[in-house]
């Protein structure tokens, strides 16, 4: 069974294009365009991995992250931020706030699935195996 | 008609009987009007305590045993009345003797002549001043020790709104407001000459005139030695104009700062607005390199490559002038904290490494065994660090490039050096000067073979000052070069 993961990302082209890469590589992905939609998708759906932007309007990624964490239902799924920032700074604020990993925007797509699967990986919840990608003849 | 009674009663002068000690023994209603206290308040006080001065008792205690010498003493004094304002009086004492030759009372006329005071001074003061202090630029105002006006030459008399005369016997106090609302009896003693507290220069006072209309003004204030008692003279300056400049830059720095603030504001939503984009261009440029949508022909592939890199560079200018912006407008504030210097060191040359097996070269860290833990803003550091190894990467073809991190000996502040030196291709000796402006690539023009935006090496200057260091360098043309960052320790 391959894993579910939810996506919640407020800039169009962005969400497509991490969803691509999910679907490309098999997974299951399920999207929100805001903190809200996402929160009421998560209690809803139960992912195994959820990705989050943290710029997002109204409720960011931070208020996100402590909801998430208070659930008990939820606080075991492993959420991964994407953001611009990508200082050194901001790398600990992320991780003090809760986030088990971070992937810096502009998304590099030859890694981005790979990194996902790291979490998925080390996360009691991610027991399947990972996707492969359709290949085709260069 | 008893004429004595009449006399002693209708004289407008003070007529004082006292005791020997002093105390007030008879109080005529003469006395009432001059000091202002009646009998009642008057009977039995000593007079010294009641209406003499402070600074006026050791005078008194000498007229006093003048008097007993003598008999009789006429002498010219200052008094307080009832309401604390200072008249001058002329005094005229008289011994009277009981038949056995003690003293028995003393009897003491006293005038008021503050009026005849001023009048008297600024004669003197008209004779020896008036032209000297027509040519002043402030307006001047003399006043006596009673702290009555007796001489203001014309440019006070326009800056206040009186003519001469006018001015004349004015108590200075209502010329003048001291707007630190002092009690009453400060303001009081504030103009007369005995208080040590009168003068100064540059005093903010507002100014009071004849209209009713308050200006802002600056004052000075000096002692003047005469004759007839020691003036003051109070230098008086209009800033009305002055204060309506301070005003106006006090507003436009206010201005300024909100108009920083909304440029600040800017420049962060900017720098998501203008990276957004990117996301979408490099993205999916690499999901169709990867071919997850399908296969592609060696035309597709090449024209991907080349919008990808396109892109890439696109996003270092971006992120290179945002830097850029942030430094210039002085808004890069330094995170110091404890930084391990190796890690730093070790965590950079990981982010360079696969740009650096691309082109196959080794970049060897060179850290001491024991680390050095340091107060900087790590950061900065890295991105200096990043910035130089990049070149190192860029500008080599072969070989290696050897990163090295040593602390150096110092009795003070904490110094450490980190330097970056590679085999490539160096740098010209006429290209060394520009090395560090802004935009400038050696190698620039059409046939450029190195890509970069040319800020790096500003941006790292400029970070390098903002941290305290130095960033130096050293280079054969065609043997290599040696960036060298000298690091002093962030003082706490």
């Amino acid at each position: 069974m391959n894993s579910r993961i939810l996506v919640i990302e407020d800039n169009p082209a962005n969400l497509e294009l991490m969803v691509y890469l999910l679907d490309a590589y098999g997974y299951q992905t399920m999207t929100a365009n805001d903190g809200l939609g996402g929160l009421a998708l998560a209690r809803r759906e139960r992912p195994d991995l959820i990705i989050c932007d943290v710029h997002l309007p109204g409720l960011n990624g931070y208020g996100m992250i402590a909801i998430l964490k208070s659930e008990p239902a939820l606080a075991s799924i492993p959420v991964i931020a994407v953001t611009a920032l990508a200082m050194v700074g901001d790398r600990e604020k992320l991780l003090t706030a809760g986030f088990d990993g971070y992937i810096s925007k502009p998304v590099e797509p030859e890694r981005f699935v790979g990194v996902i699967e790291q979490f998925l990986r080390s996360s009691h919840a991610g027991a399947s195996e990972p996707g492969r990608a359709p290949h085709f003849p260069q | 008609m008893d004429f004595n009674e009449l006399v002693l009663q209708e004289i407008p002068d003070a007529v004082v009987v006292l005791t020997p000690e002093g105390r007030i023994a008879h109080w005529t209603r003469g006395a009432e009007q001059v000091f202002g206290y009646d009998s009642m308040e008057a009977g039995g006080q000593l007079l010294h305590e009641l209406l003499v001065p402070q600074e006026h008792h050791a005078e008194e205690a000498r007229y006093l045993s003048l008097l007993k010498q003598a008999g009789i003493c006429s002498y010219e004094s200052v008094r307080r009345t009832k309401s604390g304002s200072l008249i001058h009086v002329d005094v005229s004492n008289k011994a009277i003797h009981a038949q056995d030759g003690s003293l028995d009372y003393v009897l003491s006329s006293q005038k008021d002549v503050t009026e005849l005071k001023v009048r008297r001074d600024a004669k003197l003061l008209e004779a020896r001043f008036r032209d000297l202090l027509e040519c002043m630029p402030d307006g001047i105002v003399m006043s006596n020790a009673t702290g009555h006006i007796v001489l203001a030459n014309s440019q006070a008399q326009r800056l206040f709104g009186y003519e001469a005369h006018e001015l004349l016997g004015l108590p200075v106090d209502c010329l003048l407001r001291d707007r630190t609302q002092e009690p009453r009896e400060q303001r009081e003693g504030r103009f007369k000459p005995a208080d040590s507290n009168a003068t100064g220069a540059g005093l903010a006072f507002h100014a009071l005139r004849k209209d009713g209309r308050e200006i802002p003004v600056e004052v000075s204030i000096g002692r003047v030695q005469t004759e007839e008692g020691p003036l003051l003279m109070s230098a008086i300056r209009d800033i009305t104009e002055r204060r309506r400049i301070e005003l106006a830059l006090h507003e436009k720095n206010i201005e300024l700062k909100k108009a920083n603030l909304a440029k600040d504001h800017f420049l962060a939503g900017m720098s998501h607005e203008l990276r957004t984009p990117l996301n979408a261009i490099i993205g999916f440029t690499g999901t169709l390199l990867m071919r997850l949508p399908g296969p592609l022909t060696q035309d597709q592939d090449k024209q991907l490559r080349t919008i990808q890199h396109s892109a890439k560079h696109l996003l270092s200018l971006i992120n290179d002038l945002l830097d850029l912006a942030r430094i210039e407008s002085g808004k890069v504030r330094l995170h110091v904290e404890a930084v391990s210097l190796s890690s730093l060191v070790n965590g950079v040359i990981d982010t360079i490494a696969p740009l650096a097996r691309q082109k196959d070269l080794l970049v060897q860290p060179d850290v001491p065994e024991r680390d050095i833990v340091f107060r900087t803003d790590s950061r900065a550091v890295s991105q200096i660090l990043l910035n130089l190894i990049n070149n190192a990467v860029k500008f080599t073809e072969r070989g290696r490039i050897h990163v090295r991190l040593r602390e150096l000996e110092s009795t003070g502040t904490r110094k450490a050096v980190i330097s970056v030196r590679d085999s490539g291709i160096g740098i010209r000796d006429e290209d060394k000067t520009r090395l560090f402006e802004a935009f400038s690539q050696v190698d620039a023009g059409s046939t450029r073979r190195y890509e970069g935006t040319g800020l790096g090496l500003y941006l790292s200057r400029k970070l390098a000052a903002l941290l305290g260091a130095e960033l130096s360098f050293a280079s054969t043309y065609g043997e290599g070069s040696l960036f060298t960052l000298a690091l002093p320790e962030h003082p706490q």
